[in-house]
């Protein structure tokens, strides 16, 4: 069974003379263990479906499956409970909280989920941040980091309930050559290792080629 | 620890300054609340106390007479009063059938008749109009606190001498008297002499300043009252039952019959107004310390509308992020109760301890409080509902934050 499926996707944005049919009909399926680019120009549609995907948005028309569960017309509340469970999200901007360190906004997503004791959440946490390789940082607060350890610590964050999927929206978009290529390749390696999948969407063409699964998108439509 | 609540701790220090400034208003909004409570309910307990102890709970007076009852037809139980056609006969003529027709109300501890009349004071050279009170001591200082009031030798001297005479404390003082000193009393045309065994302070300027005591049976040749009394003092032993107990004893003796709430009743509504509307003023204080907090909070989820967004999208709930922001109002205000609880309550004790001398209607030498829980429990009430409405509309604010548009917002 596919870990994702959408089927026929729909998305009307704006209202009145601003109204603009986003998505037109987009359907595809992607595979646990695998990474998938989206690609396109700026208004093709790629963040559009990617926040449908990630239930932070409801679509017009059709369908998405994670796993067995059909999302779409879930209410708030449950969407919002598979986010916690089976997504994970980096973002362009890393957004911890600048209150917690590095190691509690990792936590944050366990906290809620709830499954784990507190003592099983730190070590978790501290695994990830060795894993992005800030193993000696878990006590900075975000704002004593650089802006690649804060989008490392995002990626530990978005993998701390153990995804099935992990959505990043041009997840290097804000750093620089060495940070962005080493972000992506710990998402690539971390997607592989861990048997999750990952969806991304970049404008970089360099980096969506050196994902498994490219899908290129325009005007709403998958070219592919 | 829930996880909205450990956010809540981290996210109250983002605005330190402003929300100190709304900490500090509900501390002194609710310090100042239950001072100016304990103070003014502290004041009115002790007049009640004092004017209780000088008039008694309840008093039955004269004997009623008639009220005409029209019957609609003869044998029927529909009939109304005739207005205007009950008559009071000044005192009471049979004192001790009272006595004996109180003693079947269990919620009457002691009684105790008295003769009221005018006499007036001859001494040193002078002279002074007085309203001789004729008691029986033994049952007088049961109704009554005479024990507590003397300032000046004492009720023992006065029950052993027939003739003795207790004065008050104005009294005294405008007739240079001492305990000991021979007076004249003239009531009905005759001075007879009597003896200052003691001087009483009520505080209360009119009783102190016209009243003498003396024996009942002293009293009756000088007021020409060879028989009954004119009054008869009542004890209970809850003050509160006054009201309802009252109109039954009135019913059954066939005497009019007051409780002290509704003879001190003018005074009962100052303090009842002062109270209230202290209670008003200072509660504006809490207020403005809710719009404080409102603003506060406001600022708060606007500052933290991206972190909002991205607890969503890692899978917080809508009620969890309203939680965030009512778990802030809760802390503040729960913290804000306990310190200004703590301020309140050293405040009050201060207060206490302030020199003032107060007479006219009591006597007091300090500033009076009352030790009320109920004023703490008022206090910490309106400040928790002013913070909790103030931070429910940030938090639903907080709560209907869409994430998608916020992160789409930040990242484009």
């Amino acid at each position: 069974m596919s870990l994702l499926r959408v089927e026929n996707l729909h998305r009307w944005l704006g209202e009145g003379e601003t109204r603009a049919h986003a998505l037109r009909g987009v359907s595809f399926e992607i595979e646990s263990g695998r990474t998938y680019a989206i690609a396109g120009h700026s208004g093709s549609g790629k963040s559009t479906l990617l926040y449908l995907l990630g239930l932070l948005d409801v679509p017009d028309e059709g369908r998405i499956w994670i796993g067995d569960q059909e999302t779409s017309r879930l209410d708030d509340e449950a969407r919002t409970a598979v986010r916690n469970a089976r997504l994970g999200f980096v973002f362009q901007f890393h957004f911890l909280l600048k209150e917690f360190t590095a190691l509690e906004n990792v936590m944050l997503p366990m906290r809620k989920l709830g499954r784990l004791s507190e003592p099983d959440m730190r070590a978790k946490a501290a695994e990830l941040l060795g894993a992005v390789g800030l193993g000696d940082k878990v006590r900075r607060l975000g704002n004593q980091l650089s802006g690649g350890e804060q989008q490392r610590v995002a990626i530990a964050r978005a993998l701390a309930n153990d995804p099935a999927l992990i959505l990043a929206d041009e997840p290097t978009g804000n750093l620089d050559q060495a940070n962005a290529d080493r972000v992506f390749a710990l998402l690539r390696d971390l997607a592989h290792t861990r048997g999750q999948a990952l969806l991304m969407v970049s404008h970089n063409p360099e980096l969506a080629a050196r994902c498994d699964h490219v899908l290129h998108m325009k005007d709403g439509r998958l070219l592919d | 620890m829930s996880p909205p609540l450990l956010i809540a701790l981290r996210f109250l220090g983002a605005r330190k300054r402003a929300m100190l400034m709304s900490l500090a208003g509900i501390v002194f909004g609710v310090a100042f609340f239950v001072v100016t409570q304990a103070q003014t309910a502290g004041f009115e307990s002790y007049f009640i106390k004092t004017i209780l102890g000088v008039n008694g709970m309840v008093r039955v007076e004269d004997r009623i007479q008639g009220g005409r009852v029209l019957s609609a037809a003869d044998g029927s139980a529909f009939a109304i009063a005739v207005e205007g056609s009950v008559k009071y006969i000044p005192g009471v003529q049979f004192p001790n059938k009272v006595a004996e027709a109180l003693a079947g109300f269990p919620e009457v501890t002691a009684s105790s008749p008295v003769i009221r009349g005018n006499a007036t004071l001859l001494a040193n050279f002078r002279e002074y109009d007085v309203k001789p009170h004729g008691i029986e001591l033994t049952t007088f200082v049961a109704v009554s606190d005479l024990e507590s009031q003397i300032i000046d030798g004492s009720l023992a001297a006065f029950a052993e001498n027939p003739y003795g005479l207790v004065v008050g404390a104005r009294v005294a003082r405008r007739m240079n008297l001492q305990v000991g000193e021979s007076v004249l009393l003239d009531g009905a045309g005759e001075p007879q002499r009597f003896r200052v065994n003691a001087i009483f302070e009520t505080g209360i300027d009119q009783v102190d300043r016209e009243r003498v005591y003396l024996h009942l049976a002293a009293c009756r040749p000088l007021l020409n009252k060879p028989t009954g009394a004119s009054f008869v003092q009542i004890n209970l032993a809850d003050p509160a039952l006054a009201p309802a107990l009252a109109p039954r004893i009135q019913q059954a003796i066939g005497h009019s019959t007051m409780p002290w709430q509704e003879r001190e009743k003018t005074w009962l509504q100052v303090f009842s107004v002062l109270r209230v509307s202290s209670a008003l003023t200072i509660s504006t204080i809490i207020f403005i310390s809710g719009l404080g907090m409102f603003n506060t909070l406001v600022m708060i989820v606007v500052d933290k509308t991206r972190e909002i967004a991205i607890l969503r999208s890692m899978g917080y709930t809508r009620d969890d992020i309203s939680r965030i922001f009512m778990y802030q109002g809760g802390i503040v205000v729960a913290l804000g109760v306990v310190l200004g609880c703590v301020a309140a309550a050293a405040g009050t004790w201060g207060l206490s301890k302030i020199p003032i001398r107060i007479r006219g209607i009591f006597a007091s030498d300090h500033f009076v409080v009352l030790w009320d829980p109920w004023h703490y429990v008022a206090a910490a009430g309106i400040a928790v509902v002013v913070v909790l409405v103030a931070s429910y509309f940030p938090a639903r604010r907080a709560a209907r934050i869409e994430p998608g548009s916020i992160i789409r917002g930040s990242s484009s």
